[in-house]
């Protein structure tokens, strides 16, 4: 124990910090000792992220179902076809000077006159009857004008301008279904957003209530970082930064497991659209969702940080 | 340097710790802080770091008042003074050259002149080998060297030590009060709290005694006589 060249007195006292390279030297060593702080207790870092990730699937994953089921309404909108029954009176003259009018309607793209003997067939064919229909003497179908306008949004209003002609005695609209998947998609929706809410406050009072059992455990450190002149943002800091790798960490994570669940689902989904004649395919999230879920949590577990810092640090008296 | 004015702590609950307690302390100054425990040394102590602040009266360091001080302006006073514990108050979980860095990297020095200045600091306390050890793997007296390490490594020009040699043998005790010497030969202001009367009578310097938290006694440090 020499002093005698000490420089402790006799150099003028520690500059107060100033400069933003001091500055920036202070968050790089929060940032650092911040991850140190999670990397020394892995197994229990590794659950809060894990418990994190699960809670932000859920909203995530019924967006990418939503996403994928109102793309699918999209695609199935333009096969949309009105069909005209004709009166039983209606001849084949008739219903063929009918069709022809008709196809000269503007919004109107094509018109696919079907016989009574061909509706029958199809028909039969349909339900299998097979040859038990040939023994039907009397058709009792109508002609049928299957009508396919040039956009979806104008079905109702021709639908009822096709009701007016003479002769028609009923259009179907075969919107009905195609209206209760978008209000079901838009329950869904809806429903999603009051989840992803519910699970976003969730995430941030799991980050919060992890931080601040982080601020118990090193209230020492704390305290002794304040009495050798640390400012209070200065000790806030580690905290706020444990906050986002919690939240970055967790979005990461939920990503790639809503990613794994659209791998998985990928073949039954492709299976499932074989037996319709479709091709069915799983959209993945986009790149602004992704980006969104992972920031997101990120900001989320600053904010939880930011919480359970100013309500617990305040408690210790520095 | 320190000036206290009719000074009276008096903490929740009733308990007057200090009553009507004025001094002043020069820049330069070495003065031992004596009295039987509970006399009021480490509140006195305390108030000069703002750990508290005095009911009455008033607490000036370095010209300013800092009963008065602002929330915002405390670290920076803190990071002019260096303390040093009787319990050392170091971080068990971080290596002694973090616990010793730990001023200079709130302080946002450049990571080289940390490691020179921590090495230059450990070399002086005679743990320069101890660098890369845990403080429970020290005995007491070198845990005490790295708190004094920490407390003196922003060249704070007050140091305050509370029963710096409470946890040391009689040896030990000696060579750390001659630390404290060279330490104020060299310019810093140094107050330090003990009840080690023997030791603080053989060095010979200013004594402040305190009972029931009021000084009682000022013995003026003793020219020494040669021979």
């Amino acid at each position: 124990m020499s002093a005698t060249r000490s420089r402790a007195g006799s150099a003028p006292a520690m500059k107060l910090p100033g400069g933003i390279r001091a500055w920036g030297r202070r968050h790089a060593f929060s940032l650092l000792s911040s991850l140190g702080t999670l990397m020394r207790q892995p197994i229990a870092s590794a659950m809060t992220v894990m418990v994190l990730a699960v809670a932000l699937c859920l909203p995530a994953g019924l967006w990418v179902t939503l996403d994928n089921a109102a793309h699918l309404g999209q695609d199935w909108e333009r096969l949309d076809t009105l069909s005209v029954f004709l009166e039983g009176g209606i001849d084949d003259q008739q219903a063929m000077r009918l069709s022809s009018r008709l196809s000269a309607w503007e919004e109107i793209t094509a018109v696919d006159p079907i016989s009574p003997a061909e509706g029958l067939a199809e028909l039969a064919g349909q339900m299998g009857l097979g040859e038990a229909a040939t023994a039907i003497e009397d058709n009792p179908l109508p002609w049928v004008l299957e009508v396919t306008p040039n956009a979806a949004d104008i079905l109702p209003a021709l639908a009822e301008r096709l009701q007016r002609e003479e002769g028609v005695e009923s259009v179907i609209v075969d919107l009905q279904w195609l209206e209760r998947l978008a209000a079901m998609i838009e329950v869904v929706r809806q429903l999603t957003m009051l989840l992803a809410l519910l699970f976003a406050a969730a995430v941030a009072f799991v980050v919060g209530n992890t931080i601040r059992m982080d601020i118990h455990n090193r209230r020492e450190e704390i305290e002794v970082m304040a009495l050798v002149g640390a400012t209070r943002g200065f000790i806030r800091r580690p905290f706020l930064y444990s906050g986002l790798w919690y939240g970055l960490a967790a979005g990461v994570l939920a990503w790639a497991l809503v990613r794994l669940a659209l791998l998985v689902l990928s073949g039954p989904v492709e299976a499932l659209g074989g037996t319709y004649d479709a091709t069915l395919g799983l959209r993945p999230l986009s790149v602004p969702l992704s980006l969104g879920l992972v920031l997101g949590s990120g900001a989320l577990g600053v904010i939880g940080s930011w919480l359970a810092v100013n309500r617990h640090l305040r408690r210790i008296r520095l | 340097m320190v000036v206290f004015e009719s000074v009276g702590k008096r903490y929740p609950g009733g308990i007057q710790a200090l009553k009507d307690l004025s001094f002043r302390l020069e820049r330069g100054e070495l003065a031992f802080l004596t009295g039987h425990s509970g006399a009021g040394k480490s509140t006195l102590l305390r108030l000069i770091a703002l750990l508290e602040r005095p009911t009455r009266g008033q607490v000036v360091f370095d010209g300013r008042n800092v009963g008065k001080t602002a929330r915002r302006q405390i670290p920076a006073l803190r990071r002019r003074i260096g303390i040093i514990f009787q319990d050392y108050r170091l971080l068990s979980d971080r290596r002694v050259f973090d616990n010793v860095a730990l001023p200079l990297v709130i302080a946002g020095a450049p990571y080289p002149e940390i490691r020179r200045r921590v090495r230059a600091v450990l070399d002086k306390v005679g743990l320069l080998d101890k660098e890369r050890m845990y403080p429970p793997m020290l005995s007491g007296g070198e845990q005490q060297r790295v708190g004094i390490a920490r407390a003196i490594i922003g060249k704070p020009p007050l140091i305050l030590a509370d029963e710096p040699t409470g946890n040391l043998d009689p040896e030990l005790s000696a060579d750390l009060m001659q630390f404290f010497l060279q330490l104020n030969e060299l310019g810093t202001t140094v107050l330090i709290a003990s009840h080690d009367l023997e030791l603080i009578r053989r060095l010979r310097r200013r004594v402040l005694v305190l009972r029931d938290g009021q000084l009682v006694d000022d013995v003026p440090a003793r020219v020494e006589v040669a021979g």
